[in-house]
């Protein structure tokens, strides 16, 4: 399953040295494998940066998990993000 | 049969996530105890950034992943970031992926990182980022493991690469 296969990839890729951030989807899957670090959304599967053609909410989820690479300090946390799933805040947009 | 089946249940899924925490409940695999850790030092803008997915993503002219073995596929398909998106397409049977059919973004943000490159937020875009697919199970979980995850680390190692950011279906 995806959101567990990810996971299990993130850390075989942060263990060669490069520094990594997952998308969750499914925060449970991603409390138990523990990759070294996560955003997670409450989105339907299949949407982890967000609606087709939303330019914005995509780049809006690029930069906030970009971000926690730095933000997280602690191996294995998830740091929630707090958009909701076809929020009207991204209504102003192509 | 089989994957009308799946493709049903992607469906289902795909409406409610949660649905799989039983689903999968049994199957549950918990990482080692010991967490992988690489800080990052250096700025985001001086940083190269690939994206590795799981969400079935690969060029139309290379080969499916293998829909017909239950356990899934561990292989994997190296995406040039310097190609159209008209010639990626998403073979994955196990979620519902109409939406990344209409605009692949959304699963994995290659026109996105180029912008946030020309914007000067981030150095460079891998020239060769990694699509999985991620419905891979029982045995092949350690194909996965041992084998091509640890692969597929290595080629982005050996393009310098500073960040990768993943992303499921």
């Amino acid at each position: 399953m995806c959101n567990r296969s990810v996971a299990l990839i993130q850390r075989e890729i942060e263990k060669i040295g490069i520094s990594t951030i997952g998308i969750s989807i499914v925060r449970r899957f991603t409390e138990e494998i523990r990759p070294p670090r996560a955003v997670f959304l409450k989105w339907p599967l299949g949407h982890p940066l967000g609606e087709p053609f939303k330019a914005r909410q995509h780049t809006t989820i690029l930069r906030r998990s970009f971000n926690a690479i730095k933000e997280i300090k602690e191996p294995g946390a998830i740091i929630d993000l707090p958009y909701k799933w076809k929020s009207k805040d991204w209504e102003d947009q192509s | 049969m089989g994957r009308i089946k799946n493709r049903l249940l992607a469906k289902i899924f795909t409406r409610f996530p949660f649905l799989l925490r039983g689903y999968f409940q049994r199957r549950g695999l918990r990482g080692d105890s010991a967490i992988p850790w690489t800080p990052l030092k250096k700025d985001l803008r001086d940083c190269k950034v690939a994206i590795v997915t799981t969400a079935g993503v690969h060029l139309k002219s290379q080969q499916p992943f293998d829909m017909k073995d239950k356990k899934g596929d561990p292989s994997f398909r190296e995406i040039p970031a310097n190609i159209p998106t008209s010639e990626l397409m998403i073979t994955h049977d196990y979620y519902d992926h109409k939406d990344a059919d209409k605009d692949i973004n959304i699963v994995f943000p290659i026109d996105r990182l180029k912008e946030m490159r020309e914007a000067g937020e981030i150095k460079a875009v891998a020239d060769i980022n990694i699509g999985f697919m991620g419905h891979i199970d029982d045995r092949l979980l350690s194909v996965l493991i041992n084998k091509t995850a640890p692969e597929a680390g290595k080629r982005l190692k050996a393009q310098g690469i500073d960040i990768v950011i993943l992303t499921p279906g």
